[in-house]
């Protein structure tokens, strides 16, 4: 049987599109057949329940129970994958609660897989938010996300500083979302459905829509764009998937 | 299926003839169907609006609303071809978005026959806009204008590897004739006696290249 997943979506600062790279990676799972779940931890209002309700369910992390809804559940035969988009200023301490519950531990030794994707903001508070989350991630995947979906400059950081935090990380991988048309995402957000639904022209409950073609064109070419950048981590051999064909969809 | 036509016709130089040629297909879009939907894409330059005033709408394609509302009109196959015509300044802003959502793949995919209408010219701009429509523009819907006014000549072996529609070069006098705004060639057709004219018989002659254009449409050969 293949071993559970566990992808954390975080960051320690808002704004930085932690739940639209959550909602790129549902979507990539979907278009890639792998059975998914998701833990939106923005409790109790979740983004991200909002976009994929079937799959989502809202937790708050700090507390036992929720813990235990998440990691006492990741061997149950249902599936494979689950993302969890860590609510902002969360992430340093959702790690630390991992550890303390030995989830780290069983990462390191192999019995789950487990992966980080630390989406980055401008600032070089980013940096030290690298620096203190590099203390978890022995055993787990790091992917240090450059997002510049709403436009953000990362020419603020001074490059040899940037290395000398990137390099304390063994391993860990770059990974850039690009920017997306600002009036084709704000109409995804209105019509409150995957961006996938959105490409495809439908509602939320899989009903015919009218969404502009040229809209959906920019949200389709950047979708693409991401995924590619998926497929580049080799995302689908993390969650022990290969590569299948998407085009057979 | 009847295909929806949507010709766009472009250069990326000003002044190469783009709004005659788009005045020549409207007219005779509207004299051979009882409709035709122009859109003005072109306001820089000596405007199709200027000439068709009635029937013409302007659209922009800078911003996301403009290219929105004028997209979102194209890709759709209600049996009333289209014809655009498209400033030098809009050229690379137009084939940009097209590439980018996807423009021909979905008006494949709907019913929409786009074709682009290249006027070429001698100079660097138009060889390297030609190059780049040939990357991302099917063979079949890409037709190559010889405007015999601005190339005065033999039109570059760069630009004949596809389909080339010819428009004759008309006399000066002729010329200014027929840049008149009030000046339509549907009603010259109609009200000129003589059909032996050379005005009469150029424009004869550019609507049958038009209607072959069509037929080769209607064929689905482009």
């Amino acid at each position: 049987m293949a071993k559970p997943v566990v992808i954390v979506v975080g960051a320690d600062k808002g704004g930085v599109g932690k739940t639209t790279v959550s909602r790129t990676l549902l979507d990539y799972f979907s278009a890639n057949n792998v059975p998914t779940r998701a833990f939106d931890t923005e409790s109790p209002r979740g983004t991200l329940k909002r976009f994929h309700p079937e799959l989502t369910e809202i937790v708050d992390m700090t507390t036992t129970s929720d813990q235990m809804k998440i990691f006492d559940t990741l061997n149950a035969a249902s599936p494979s994958v689950t993302v969890i988009d860590v609510r902002a200023g969360l992430l340093s301490p959702a790690l630390a609660s991992l550890r303390d519950i030995g989830f780290l531990d069983a990462a390191k030794s192999g019995q789950i897989t487990f992966a980080v994707f630390h989406i980055l903001g401008p600032s070089i508070a980013s940096l030290d938010e690298i620096a203190e989350t590099a203390n978890f991630m022995q055993g787990a995947k790091y992917f240090l996300v450059k997002n510049f979906i709403n436009n953000t400059s990362f020419f603020e950081w001074d490059q040899a500083t940037y290395n000398s935090y990137f390099h304390r990380i063994k391993d860990a991988t770059e990974l850039t979302i690009p920017k997306l048309n600002e009036m084709a995402y704000e109409q995804v957000e209105v019509a409150s459905v995957p961006f996938l639904k959105f490409v495809a022209n439908k509602g939320i409950n899989d009903d015919a829509a009218n969404y502009s073609f040229v809209l959906r064109g920019y949200v389709r070419h950047w979708l693409a764009n991401v995924w590619s950048e998926f497929d580049r981590i080799k995302l689908t051999d993390l969650v022990g998937t290969g590569k299948p064909a998407r085009g057979e969809k | 299926m009847r295909r929806t036509p949507v010709y766009i016709i472009c250069s990326p130089r000003p002044l190469v003839g783009k709004t005659l040629i788009a005045r020549l297909l409207s007219e005779f879009l509207l004299l051979k169907n009882g409709t035709v939907a122009p859109f003005d894409i072109n306001l820089k330059e000596p405007s199709l609006l200027e000439y068709l005033p009635k029937i013409t709408e302007t659209a922009e394609v800078e911003d996301t609303f403009g290219k929105m509302s004028l997209m979102d009109r194209l890709i759709v196959n209600d049996g009333i071809a289209k014809v655009i015509d498209l400033g030098f300044h809009a050229f690379d802003e137009f084939f940009k978005m097209s590439e980018e959502i996807g423009f021909m793949k979905e008006a494949a995919r709907r019913g929409v026959a786009p074709v682009i209408l290249f006027v070429a010219d001698t100079d660097r701009a138009s060889a390297r806009g030609y190059a780049m429509l040939e990357q991302h523009i099917p063979p079949t819907a890409f037709v190559t204008i010889d405007n015999e006014y601005v190339l005065r000549g033999e039109l570059p072996a760069a630009f004949s590897h596809g389909r080339v529609l010819r428009i004759a070069a008309l006399p000066v006098f002729l010329k200014t004739y027929i840049d008149r705004l009030t000046f339509s060639f549907t009603d010259y057709l109609r009200n000129e006696k003589d059909t032996s004219t050379e005005l009469h018989q150029w424009i004869r002659k550019n609507y049958f290249s038009f209607r072959e254009l069509e037929l080769n449409l209607i064929l689905q050969r482009l």
